[in-house]
């Protein structure tokens, strides 16, 4: 079932607006962050994918709704803090509110149903996430944190070709209309 | 409603949000000296404005010290000016008290020293109002058994004779007076004399022949033959002693202090005075009566002069001892 949103601008009227299943959502980020942690175990070629900033943004650009985006990516950020082992609470999750806000926003004026413009999307997000990341580290903890490195940019460029794939697989948990 | 709002105005919520992590992180993170974020964050954010707060307070009670708190600081002064000024009159009060207890103290213990002679204190209660006069009024008279030529001394010396007495006060010619005089006698040589006054401060020894060794800072006390003074009293010190013609100008210094005289004793019978304790301590001076000097301390080769053979032998206290009237 889709709907018209009919808070926001009036760009916003023609954009469909994506529901899903009961529980959704959470089970997707829960398994995003286990399937993070878990496979951190078994090499670095896992830091290639951010899985948590994909929810995110999926579900952000999918539910078109700034307020719910912007507390899932918080949520899943404190969580992602959370699991990791020397990163204090919030650091994750300013970025990922943020992310999370934006492509909400961007969700709900612009097609994000084409595989590239998702492809797209994800590159953006992710380069975006790192710098609200670096500057919240530089800023509040002086931890030098680049904000671009060929390192950093494989990984956008794994994230964003996993994530199309990754949208492709989300998409099938949405409600009929 | 609620949910309307936030829908509204997702901006402000998305701050909010960021806000409450960054304060998240702040209670977390820890800066140098271990101090948490937060904590580095609020001071510094407090801290101006409690500068200022104190700056503020500081200028302010500074302008309220200095100039409105000042108000009655004038009626204030004038009150305390006035305090001083009675607190200054109050302490010369207490300064006089303080000097009358001392004066009076000598007086009674060269009373106590000499008990077997009547004495009794008086206070100068006024002077001669004619300046070439020395003479002193007392605050003694017939009332108190003061009688005509009775010696008035200090512990420091003699300081005259009464020569008026009237119901409840009585006159002194002091020793410096032109009329004066009194039978004196040079305590190293033994040698007599007469101290008559002059009209100026210091009285003179007369009758000392030249031939008598006489120096400055010698000691000259009665020789109790004017029969007023008692024996060995001291009159003064020699101050100037100079050749004459026939007899030798010696200037009296005397030990009375004949110009700033206060309290005095008025000796009630020319008995001699003799030392309380005398018997006990035969070779010393007595601390309490410095006015007394001891017969020992004088010469005996001096006093084996045939009398005669000085002027001061001839009872020269005699004719000016006496009365005026």
């Amino acid at each position: 079932m889709s709907y018209m949103l009919n808070a926001g601008a009036q760009s916003e009227s023609n954009i469909e607006v994506h529901k899903y299943y009961g529980g959704t959502v959470i089970v997707t980020a829960f398994l995003a962050l286990v399937l993070q942690a878990f496979l951190h175990k078994y090499g670095r070629w896992s830091e290639l994918v951010d899985l948590p900033l994909l929810v995110t943004v999926y579900f952000g650009v999918s539910r078109r709704n700034p307020v719910t985006g912007m507390f899932l990516g918080g949520a899943i950020g404190i969580l992602q803090d959370a699991l990791s082992h020397d990163n204090p609470i919030g650091l994750f999750g300013i970025a990922k509110t943020i992310v999370g806000y934006l492509a909400s926003t961007i969700g709900a004026r612009i097609d994000t149903q084409h595989p590239v413009s998702r492809l797209a999307l994800i590159f953006l997000f992710f380069h975006l996430h790192q710098f609200i990341f670096a500057v919240t580290e530089r800023v509040l903890l002086n931890h030098p944190e680049p904000f671009f490195t060929v390192r950093l940019l494989v990984n956008s460029v794994a994230t964003a070709v996993f994530g199309v794939f990754l949208f492709a697989l989300l998409d099938r948990l949405r409600r009929s209309s | 409603m609620l949910d309307n709002t936030l829908r509204q105005r997702p901006l402000a919520l998305l701050a909010a949000l960021v806000l409450a992590q960054v304060l998240l992180l702040a209670f977390q993170i820890k800066r140098d000296h271990d101090v948490r974020l937060i904590r580095y964050w609020t001071t510094a954010a407090i801290m101006p404005f409690e500068r200022s707060g104190t700056w503020g307070f500081s200028k302010t009670g500074g302008i309220w010290s200095n100039y409105i708190g000042l108000r009655g600081t004038h009626a204030e002064n004038a009150r305390l000016q006035a305090e001083v000024d009675q607190l200054r009159l109050r302490n010369r009060d207490l300064e006089g008290q303080a000097g009358e207890a001392q004066r009076l103290s000598l007086l009674l213990n060269f009373h106590e020293a000499h008990p077997e002679t009547p004495m009794l204190a008086a206070q100068v209660i006024g002077a001669s109002a004619d300046p070439a006069s020395h003479t002193l009024f007392l605050n003694r008279g017939d009332r108190d058994h003061v009688r005509r030529n009775q010696a008035v001394i200090t512990p420091d010396g003699i300081v005259g004779k009464i020569v008026e007495v009237f119901p409840a006060t009585s006159q002194v010619l002091l020793i410096n007076d032109k009329d004066s005089g009194a039978g004196a006698l040079l305590a190293d040589t033994r040698t007599h004399g007469v101290v008559k006054g002059s009209g100026d401060p210091d009285p003179r020894l007369d009758y000392v022949v030249n031939d008598e060794p006489v120096h400055p800072g010698e000691m000259i006390l009665t020789s109790g033959e004017d029969r007023i003074f008692p024996k060995d009293l001291l009159i003064g010190t020699v101050s100037i002693a100079n050749q004459g013609n026939p007899f030798q100008v010696i200037h009296v210094r005397p030990a009375a202090r004949l110009d700033r005289l206060e309290d005095v004793l008025i000796l009630l019978t020319p008995q001699e005075l003799k030392k309380a304790n005398e018997s006990a301590d035969a070779g010393g001076a007595d601390a309490n009566s410095p006015g007394i000097v001891q017969k020992e301390t004088a010469p005996t080769a001096v006093s084996s002069k045939p009398p005669s053979a000085s002027p001061a032998t001839q009872s020269p206290a005699a004719a000016p001892t006496a009365p005026k009237n």
